[in-house]
């Protein structure tokens, strides 16, 4: 006779069924490239005709990558520059867009339009064509120290010290290519903040709370877990994006493939390694203060 | 007494408008930022050669033209491109929007084991840089030809697999989508078909996927852009074989040099930046036409992932 199966049994079935696509595809070309890449970070790889010849080299290749080839460090060094003061003013200014976003009625949605603009024809090459013209402009002649100088506040930071103020220049300069980033964001940012029962704001103007006081006591705390999910999406986003210094030398040593896809491993598990440090950091940056406040 | 009480009123009304006009003067201030690269590409790509050299030029163009957009087209040969780049994109977004269906279904309708962690495991694929896992599925590609004596390489097809197993761009976004979406819908509609002698199968065929057509198209628009936009993993897998807009406008550079070498110093190199920006133009045309007609189910989309409602 044959026995009926329970309803779990067939929830567990077809639940794995309608999953099965993913996660083969998950094992072939996500779980086992990631450990592979670990592994050949230690080995040499040479193509032949009969395919692959893995020999093992120990930590010769992280050697090589971070005495030996001179512009690994540098361009890794200029991704960290880039990556965590970008990400840092790119869920601010989103923050700030969706509240004032939010205040508002009229035009609304087509302000909300444009924001959203640059993720639809943001990529790689687009990006590259717009920056390179920026700094090609900035070799012609206009350097953007004097471009910025004549403003006082600028020279006073200047004064005070000279890294603040190019730092301070750096994020203006590169300003629209910052905004690029902030579209969904500010999407998120806005739902989350459409979201905040208004009773609550309501009980808190009777308590005669003014708004600044609404904004820190009352919206950042409710909107961390939005501003978390921002900066991870953000910092995956950035650090994705094939812009970024360290991808060109991945892919100049994929590309030679006889003997350096071993060396190109290396490359690439320490750049993710510190991709993946970065978004742990900041998750736990949000977590400690969700301790701290008690909740 | 009252009259005073009034007064006060007025002049908070009057204080809120001023707060509202300064957000708008912000507001439109920084969305001129937004735009300023694509103004910047239209107007180089509207100059004629005079304008581009004449310094007093810097945004309106004196003598409009569409040389530059023509001599870009030609050299990003457009009309080649163009069409592969759809067509590529479309297969990989119907692939892609086929298999977010079925995992996302999977995770509001069913309750198997370890789907926790499976859930987890969707997310965090997000997190994982794309240079990590090129290189081992690129051998294994080399492997799989030698194996399979097929051509594997410099084709779609590794990445048409990829994308019909779940492994494509943003593929983590596109299942929350359709997770979300699964979730709105009761779970009694399910049972109904059931009842009336409906596999699983039927369900989401007949049921899920029918009541979520307008999901399905902002999945597959957002995963066809993604696709498009997409150059790292193409570039590894598909090379120069097919010949793709974005692809083409990355060594747009190189191919250009021997188009305009007969000029020399500031000015050629002032109007290699028009032909540039004419390209980079181009390139974004197609994605700006699909937005104008559709931007509101993209913002909508995004706003339905859920990520926010937890």
């Amino acid at each position: 006779m044959k026995k009926r199966k329970t309803f779990r049994q067939r929830q567990n079935r077809y639940g794995y069924l309608f999953m099965a696509p993913w996660i083969i595809g998950f094992l072939v070309f996500t779980a086992f490239p990631f450990l592979a890449t670990i592994y050949l970070s230690f080995t040499n790889v040479r193509q032949t005709v009969r395919g692959f010849e893995i020999t093992f080299t120990g930590f010769g290749n992280y050697i090589t990558a971070f005495f030996e080839n001179v512009e690994f460090v540098p361009a890794l060094l200029n991704f960290l520059r880039m990556i965590i003061p970008y990400t840092f003013v790119i869920v601010i200014v989103s923050f700030l867009l969706a509240y004032m976003l939010n205040k508002i009625r009229f035009a609304r949605g087509l302000l909300r339009t444009i924001y959203f603009l640059p993720v639809i024809i943001m990529s790689g090459p687009v990006m590259y064509q717009i920056m390179d013209s920026r700094s090609s402009a900035a070799v012609e002649g206009i350097d953007t120290f004097a471009e910025f100088s004549d403003i006082f506040i600028v020279e006073m930071i200047y004064s005070y010290s000279k890294q603040a103020a190019m730092f301070l220049i750096d994020i203006f300069s590169e300003l629209s290519i910052i905004l690029w980033f902030t579209g969904i964001p500010i999407i998120l940012f806005i739902n989350g903040l459409q979201k905040i029962n208004p009773s609550i704001l309501e009980a808190a103007r009777i308590d005669s709370a003014n708004s600044w006081q609404i904004l820190w006591k009352i919206i950042i705390p409710m909107i961390k877990p939005i501003a978390q999910v921002s900066t991870i999406f953000t910092i995956a986003n950035l650090g994705t994006f094939s812009t970024n210094p360290v991808y060109d030398l991945i892919k100049d040593a994929t590309e030679q493939t006889t003997d350096s896809l071993g060396m190109a491993s290396t490359y690439a598990w320490i750049y993710s390694l510190i991709v993946l440090i970065i978004i742990g950091i900041s998750f736990l940056i949000f977590r400690n203060r969700d301790k701290e406040g008690g909740t | 007494m009252r009259h005073k009480k009034l007064i006060r009123l007025v002049r908070i009304r009057k204080l809120q408008t001023f707060f509202k006009l300064c957000i708008y003067f912000v507001l439109i201030c920084i969305s001129f930022t937004y735009l300023e690269p694509i103004f910047r590409m239209i107007s180089m790509a509207l100059m004629s050669g005079k304008d581009i050299i004449d310094p007093s030029v810097e945004w309106l163009p004196k003598h409009l033209s569409i040389n530059n957009l023509k001599v870009a087209a030609q050299v990003l040969n457009l009309k080649k491109t163009l069409f592969n780049s759809i067509w590529f994109s479309a297969l990989l977004a119907a692939a892609q929007t086929l298999v977010s269906a079925l995992t996302g279904f999977a995770l509001s309708r069913f309750r198997f084991r370890f789907k926790r962690i499976w859930f987890i495991l969707i997310i965090l694929s997000f997190i994982i840089p794309v240079p990590l896992l090129m290189i081992p599925r690129f051998m294994l590609f080399i492997q799989a030809q030698g194996i399979l004596g097929v051509k594997l390489i410099g084709t779609p097809i590794p990445q048409v697999l990829m994308a019909l197993l779940g492994q494509g761009v943003n593929s983590t976004i596109l299942i929350l989508i359709f997770h979300n979406f699964f979730n709105m819908i009761p779970y009694s509609l399910d049972e109904a078909a059931m009842i009336d002698g409906a596999g699983q199968f039927q369900v989401f065929f007949q049921i899920a996927m029918k009541l979520s057509a307008s999901t399905v198209l902002v999945v597959f628009l957002f995963s066809f852009v993604w696709n498009w936009n997409e150059t790292y993993v193409s570039g590894t897998l598909v090379r120069n074989s097919i010949e793709l807009l974005p692809a083409k406008l990355n060594i747009f550079d190189s191919v250009f040099q021997t188009y305009a070498s007969s000029t020399r110093g500031n000015a050629q190199f002032r109007i290699n930046e028009a032909y540039k920006m004419s390209a980079t133009l181009i390139s974004i045309v197609p994605l700006l036409i699909l937005y104008a007609f559709v931007q509101k189910r993209f913002i909508e989309g995004i706003e339905n992932t859920g990520i926010t409602g937890e």
